[in-house]
């Protein structure tokens, strides 16, 4: 009765430990390790922004391992003391906290490990070498010339907003910048009417531009801060009969806000470039190695993306 | 009756689980360590000093503190015993580049580069003999490895301990609650409350960054005072109205949340001093972090109250059966009060733990940690039709989760992995602890005839 119940518990151990090791790869390396901890491994934006990392990173004979924050502070906390234990040659993070990442941060530096930024700027205390990002503020201008483009110069637009993030301000800012800029320079006449609250997500976008388009009758545009506010104003658009009236103008370039240009839901976005970001953070990193000067930021420009562009796109399904 | 080791094994079995899984981790990370600080530095001039003569030397070390201390013990070796120290740079990859450019410009040559094994990794380093060939090919020495296992480094053992603290706070709170036959998903939510609380508190009434220790103390009490009371109120919902533990702490889970976002204006509070970091990330004792010393001193207290109190016996028996309990004269209602006030207050020390770990308090922390707890209870062999059930067990179970993720971070593997993986070790912790207890041949045989199963 005894030894075959062992016998069993035995082979439960040796399949249950086989099959969570299977997957680890040795830790005994030679090469330089870069470990990398993103907001979130769920968005296609930060996937590419990995990916980009690891090509680039193997071009120059380096290592990556890169795990997902999980947008919680403390995971990040942890996967940053796991690099210093590894004594990995460099960190980049997207910080899930920009406040609270101070304490990883103190570690880093004091362990001697130089840690990048992607994305997200770290705020506060802490030392980061450089930090590698999209230029917000230009995208903005962008989305502005978008808009005018769009509607000929004249009429009342709205801005769906996010302003807790900093580089949703930033955007936002770059539109209205410009705006003004337009017209002064070249009698330009749109007015932003509003300024709502859409949480960066398409469920309140959608309430929002709903809101939105009862208080304001006589509406050319709308500006949303990402592809789902973008997303979610194009539904309440549909619902109101409204598609086509009232231009959209979103920002990021994601999968589904590019399908939703092809198809002329949304009339252009400035995009970002994650892939860019990615190649761009290891080459600083390589640099730093180097003993050359790296610059304390780096912006990754914007690029206006429109109908005919969508209708190029082998990236997208038909 | 069984008694020793047997008995032992049938309630903490999972220590060798724990076990196998070091010992795994042990193989999987066995890599070069380098030795670091001054004994390094003596080695390496030793090595240089060895070869005869009276070479030049450039030492070169990074910022840290074993970094100065490699770079002092070196340098006075090498002059006491004859060598030609050129310079000594301690600083970033810039700073070497500037020396070693002044002197290639200089028309400097140099026989020995010494420097530590993080330092060999600047590629600056590496091409150091193409890039500056008017230097002579100098040797480039670091300390001699040796081999030892990344896992079993005191850094890492620590970093494990204290990577699990938050979480087996909860988890002991829960384990106490299970045990009562309810279960508490609050948790996860009272941490983000907590953390907020405290830090709130901090910085409007205790003086923010200027902040003193007795405002801190005060504002951490207050924060554990709260999540006591919310755990008391989770308790009357259970006790006084019979609402299933499952919904009213789903209910207050939403409302912790829910007030948490509304106390921290949805934004993360930061404007603590820095000495708020002790109890989260000081390590006061043997250099122990405080933080694992509060855990342990916690999971104590509460294997004496459950194993050596009346009330831990009341605890156990209304979890075995309530009606029985309440016959032979135990207040269950009082029981099942303190066990919610109890997890509440678990709950609201790890919140507070959790704000001083990351110096800011946010209404995002916490989330999912109310499950994390619950797997380190049923891993640690709690059952969740409550009665029965080892507090130290919890203490092995959250250990497992913790060696486990910080195994799959050291091996590299990827996050999407890493959550099957834990999924499947903690199904195969629980199945596995269910073949030590049960006789598991009858359950298959029962399976396999139901009809004929009374």
């Amino acid at each position: 009765m005894k030894t075959p119940r062992l016998g069993r518990l035995v082979l439960l151990l040796v399949g249950l430990f086989s099959m969570a090791f299977s997957c680890g790869t040795s830790a005994a390396e030679k090469k330089g390790r870069i470990g990398v901890s993103l907001l979130t491994l769920a968005n296609p934006f930060f996937r590419d922004l990995g990916d980009a990392i690891k090509e680039e990173a193997a071009k120059h004979g380096m290592e990556v391992s890169i795990v997902s924050g999980d947008f919680d502070a403390a995971r990040q906390r942890n996967q940053v003391a796991d690099f210093i234990v590894q004594r990995c040659a460099a960190i980049v993070l997207s910080p899930c906290d920009s406040k609270a990442v101070s304490t990883a941060l103190a570690e880093a530096n004091k362990a001697g490990i130089p840690v990048f930024t992607v994305d997200i700027a770290a705020l506060g205390a802490g030392k980061v070498v450089s930090h590698v990002a999209t230029d917000n503020l230009g995208g903005g201008r962008l989305a502005a010339q978008a808009m005018i483009e769009a509607l000929g110069g004249k009429g009342k637009v709205a801005i769906l907003d996010h302003p807790e993030v900093e580089s949703v301000l930033l955007r936002t800012q770059g539109f209205e910048e410009e705006l003004a800029k337009q017209r002064q320079e070249k009698g330009v006449t749109i007015q932003v009417v509003a300024k709502l609250p859409g949480g960066g997500v398409k469920d309140k976008s959608f309430k929002a531009a709903e809101d939105l388009l009862q208080a304001q009758t006589d509406l050319a545009g709308i500006f949303a801060i990402n592809d789902p506010s973008a997303l979610g104003a194009v539904a309440a658009l549909e619902k109101a009969g409204r598609l086509g009236k009232v231009k959209v103008i979103g920002f990021d370039g994601m999968p589904e806000g590019k399908a939703a240009i092809r198809a002329g839901q949304i009339y252009a976005d400035p995009i970002q470039f994650p892939d860019r970001i990615g190649r761009t953070a290891v080459q600083q990193i390589k640099k730093y190695l180097d003993g050359d000067d790296v610059p304390a930021q780096v912006l990754i420009p914007t690029a206006l993306y429109r109908q005919a562009d969508a209708q190029k796109d082998a990236s997208l399904p038909r | 009756m069984r008694s020793g080791l047997p008995t032992w094994l049938r309630d903490y079995g999972m220590v060798l689980v724990l076990g196998a899984l070091c010992l795994y981790y042990s193989f999987a990370t066995f890599t070069d360590q380098q030795p670091v600080g001054e004994a390094a530095g003596s080695a390496v001039a030793r090595r240089i000093l060895g070869d005869g003569g009276t070479p030049s030397v450039l030492v070169i070390a990074g910022t840290t503190d074993e970094d100065r201390a490699f770079a002092g013990a070196a340098v006075s070796a090498l002059t006491a015993g004859g060598a030609n120290v050129v310079e000594r740079v301690l600083g970033a990859p810039r700073d070497a580049r500037v020396v070693l450019d002044r002197l290639a410009g200089e028309g400097r040559r140099l026989a020995y580069v010494a420097t530590t094994a993080a330092c060999v990794e600047w590629t600056l380093l590496k091409d150091l003999n193409t890039r500056f060939p008017s230097l002579g090919n100098p040797r480039i020495l670091i300390p001699e490895s040796r081999r030892w296992p990344v896992f079993l480094t005191r850094q890492n053992l620590l970093n494990v301990a204290n990577q699990i603290t938050v979480v087996a706070i909860l988890a002991v709170g829960m384990t106490v609650v299970i045990i009562t036959g309810g279960i508490d998903l609050s948790v996860g939510s009272l941490i983000a409350l907590s953390a907020v609380v405290v830090s709130v508190l901090i910085r409007d009434a205790g003086g923010g960054v200027q902040a003193g220790a007795a405002a801190m103390v005060m504002a951490s009490l207050a924060a554990l005072g709260m999540c006591i009371v919310v755990g008391l109120f989770s308790g009357l919902m259970v006790t006084a109205f019979k609402v299933p533990p499952f919904i009213a702490t789903l209910a207050v889970m939403q409302v912790a949340s829910g007030l948490a976002f509304i106390i921290a204006k949805g934004g993360s509070i930061y404007e603590l001093p820095d000495t708020f970091t002790w109890l989260g990330r000081g390590a006061d004792l043997f250099g122990v972090p405080n933080a694992v010393i509060l855990m342990l001193v916690l999971y104590v207290m509460t294997h004496l109250l459950m194993s050596r109190t009346v009330l831990g016996r009341w605890i156990y028996a209304v979890g075995d059966n309530a009606e029985a309990a309440r016959l032979a004269g135990v207040h269950t209602a009082f029981v099942l009060l303190f066990a919610y006030a109890f997890c509440g207050a678990m709950a609201g020390l790890g919140g507070v733990l959790q704000a001083s770990q990351l110096k800011s308090g946010a209404p995002t922390y916490g989330v999912m940690y109310e499950l994390y707890a619950i797997a380190a209870v049923v891993v640690g062999g709690t059952s969740l039709a409550g009665g029965e059930g080892r507090v130290f067990g919890t203490l092995i179970g959250a250990f497992i989760i913790a060696v486990i993720q910080n195994g799959m971070n050291l091996t590299g593997v990827e996050s999407y992995r890493q959550k099957v993986v834990l999924g499947v070790v903690i199904l195969g912790a629980v199945l596995l602890d269910l073949l030590k207890k049960k006789d598991w041949r009858r359950l298959f045989r029962a399976a396999a005839t139901p009809a004929t199963h009374p």
